[in-house]
């Protein structure tokens, strides 16, 4: 059932009777061109709604401690700098695993490299039950912060699965309701520990059963993953491999062009300061709530949820608006967007450092999770377009960025009391505003950046630039032609100006491809 | 009228104030004797040892003082020690924001006759050093007077409580087991993905 259509760009026959196997309409890569969230057909929705549950899962998991401190802290006779430790350790794992997975994804394909790792950290979040010091509490929020980096195959399976057009949509929303979990779980943990405190268990009992749920939630979302999934809209990377169709590359080179390229280490950094700064806020915000205003732990708890909920509508807004920008001002719409929306949610951020009242502070913050989770979904409306061979490794480089940021604005604001948590939140704002800035310096030569129009050279292709990536050996061989196709139809970067006629056989190519 | 009003404004003002800022510790009188069975030093077992607590009003004090008294409350404190570090449990002076005192002992109606209670330390009292400290309340609800076991700085006849860990075999042994069970599930995916794509590649 592999299509060996895939080797001939297709005469608008075969991509009518391609168009016949799939449920939603495609592009020449199999790639859908449409969004439909309440659909779950399979390969493209399903695959959306098996990255975005399975990365919740990891998120609720990571999270779980936080709601539960008030119990944790007096079972394990914790100190401040013990919870601090741990809450820094939680999200540093992930840094170089969002790499590995990034890696993992480019050589064994999503769907593998998601359900190996939310399998293999699995067992921190059960052995969470077992531990009675610091040491152990610090260790297991290390190991079950590894599995942020599902983030990565995320972002990932759904640049494999749907098209230029909507990739900014599909990674946004995949995302953000990922993200979530983050805010779901400060009334999930809480919730589950009263009812097993219900049944008869004691206090420091209870905390211990109630972590089985995401335990096991987690493990029930991999095999989903490993059973319903699929890596590409043709089928399974080993199949694919298997028969050629899908040529198996080397870790050195897709390493190599990840790490080269400038602009996914500009991504790496500002990624840091709209989801590192989110990570920071999930960490220190019910504390913030509750020692300033003298709210309870349960109002505190319900504030810090909200921040993380706000993801449901406001990460997808982001990949919305880069998709909208998109289609009128192409990539140049793009970077725009997420400079402006990044910027906003650092002004945002030392606006609330500076709020006295506690309903200006939540209107402030509610105001800054928009921005700051919009500028997420922005920035991987863009990722996509970084590389296409090494789209694993831009992808996990961004996001392990993005844990940098978390691990940097913790240690430098919010560790010990060098800074009050209000001074500590403006100046974070602050640090927002300038480490924004870099994202002036991206320019792509086939679309141009955000001072500069694209370049006329005769060479500043889209394909020139992603076939920049092969040596003329590899393309002998034919391994370009994943690159080749995608080149195709990225020309929709080029925003309004697609029409205009520089390269007449792309076009033609590329409007046959659009059925 | 306004100035009707405006007196009502001051007194719900001056109510809310009052409630808002509680009752200052400094300015309760010392005027309670209290001792508790633990010795200085000694380690106790949360959910199974006792503490024997006995409390009376100090006879130097003249007679009449504790006419305000209506009920006592005997609260189990945290020492210095224990809130090193942790601003949960911190001290301050105004009782409604104090959180040095997390656990009452017992509450009764005072009785100017030499009190005690024994009481079983409670399953989810967490290791830590501790002191007893037993307030005197009036008919508002409201501390007017305290005494305790330890000296002004804190110093003195503290004792430790050991808390119960919480940790069953059972989850220990049911952890292990879906640790494994994750684990193992992860091989046998592999396996079979192998397998499924060597067959699917020989057809």
């Amino acid at each position: 059932m592999l299509s060996t259509e895939l080797e001939k760009p297709g005469t608008t026959m075969e991509i009518e009777s391609d168009q016949k196997k799939f449920a939603l309409p495609v592009d020449s890569e199999h790639k859908s061109i449409e969004f439909r969230l309440f659909s779950v057909a399979a390969p493209h929705m399903r695959a959306f709604h098996l990255s975005w549950i399975s990365f919740f899962s990891c998120f609720v998991s990571t999270f779980a401690t936080p709601p539960l401190l008030p119990v944790i802290r007096d079972n394990l006779n914790l100190t401040a700098t013990d919870i601090g430790n741990a809450g820094i350790a939680s999200v540093s794992g992930a840094v170089f695993a969002r790499l590995a997975m990034g890696t993992a994804c480019d050589l064994f394909g999503p769907r593998l490299a998601s359900a190996s790792l939310i399998l293999l950290t699995a067992p921190a979040v059960f052995c969470t039950c077992t531990i009675d010091s610091a040491v152990g509490f610090l260790l297991v929020r290390f190991f079950t912060g590894f599995s942020l980096a599902t983030f990565v195959s995320t972002q990932f399976w759904m640049s494999s699965m749907f098209s230029a057009k909507v990739v900014g949509t599909a990674n946004a929303v995949a995302g953000g309701w990922g993200n979530m979990g983050g805010g779901a779980t400060q009334l999930i943990m809480p919730l589950v520990f009263s009812v097993i405190r219900d049944i008869g268990a004691t206090k420091f009992t209870a905390w211990r059963i109630a972590f089985f749920i995401p335990g096991f939630f987690q493990t029930l979302t991999a095999f989903a993953v490993l059973i319903l999934g699929q890596d590409m809209p043709d089928g399974n990377f080993w199949n694919l491999q298997k028969t050629g169709s899908k040529p198996k590359d080397k870790f050195s080179k897709v390493f190599y062009h990840g790490v080269t390229n400038y602009r996914g280490w500009i991504l790496a950094l500002t990624y840091g300061y709209c989801f590192g700064v989110e990570l920071t806020i999930d960490n220190i915000i019910a504390e913030y709530f509750y020692d300033k205003f003298n709210l309870n732990l349960h109002t505190a708890g319900i504030i810090a949820a909200s921040f993380g909920l706000a993801n449901l509508f406001s990460r997808p807004s982001g990949g919305i608006i880069s998709d909208i920008m998109a289609r009128r001002f192409g990539m140049r719409g793009r970077l725009w967007a997420l400079w402006t929306m990044q910027t906003l949610g650092g002004v945002f951020c030392v606006i609330l450092g500076q709020m006295g009242s506690l309903s200006a502070a939540i209107l402030v913050m509610i105001i800054f999770s928009i921005f700051v989770q919009a500028a997420c979904g922005l920035t991987f409306g863009v990722v996509p377009f970084v590389s296409r061979r090494a789209l694993g490794v831009i992808s996990g480089m961004t996001g392990g960025g993005g844990n940098v940021g978390a691990v940097l604005t913790q240690l430098i604001f919010f560790k010990g009391s060098k800074y009050s948590k209000e001074t500590g939140i403006t100046l974070m704002g602050i640090m927002i505003i300038c480490c924004t800035l870099p994202i002036t310096l991206i320019y792509f030569p086939q679309w141009g950046g955000m001072f500069c129009g694209p370049s006329s050279k005769a060479t500043a292709t889209e394909e020139d630039y992603y076939l920049s990536e092969w040596t003329s050996q590899e393309k002998e061989k034919g391994f370009h032609q994943a690159s080749l196709k995608f080149a195709d139809n990225s020309i929709s970067e080029r925003g309004q100006r697609v029409n205009s006629a520089s390269t007449p056989s792309d076009d033609n190519e590329s409007t046959t491809a659009r059925v | 009228m306004e100035g009707h009003g405006l007196l009502v404004g001051a007194i719900l003002l001056l109510c809310l104030t009052h409630t808002c800022y509680g009752v200052l510790f400094s300015s309760l009188q010392h005027s309670l004797v209290v001792t508790a069975s633990p010795q200085q030093g000694q380690l106790l077992k949360a959910g199974e040892d006792k503490i024997e607590v006995t409390w009376q009003l100090n006879m130097t004090f003249p007679a009449g003082s504790d006419s305000a008294y209506k009920s006592v409350k005997v609260k189990l404190c945290y020492a210095p020690i224990s809130q090193k570090d942790r601003a949960w449990r911190k001290t301050n002076d105004n009782l409604s924001k104090d959180k040095t005192c997390q656990f009452t002992m017992v509450a009764e109606a005072y009785n100017d006759a030499v009190q005690t209670f024994q009481w079983t330390i409670a399953r989810d009292i967490p290791t830590a050093t501790y002191f007893v400290r037993a307030y005197a309340l009036d008919s508002q609800g409201t501390q007017v007077a305290y005494g305790q076991t330890t000296d002004g700085h804190k110093t003195t006849n503290l004792f430790d409580i050991q808390g119960i860990s919480g940790r069953h075999v059972s989850l220990d042994i049911a952890s292990a087991c879906f640790s494994a069970f994750s684990l193992l599930a992860l091989c046998g995916f592999f396996l079979a993905e192998k397998r499924r794509t060597k067959l699917s590649h020989n057809k």
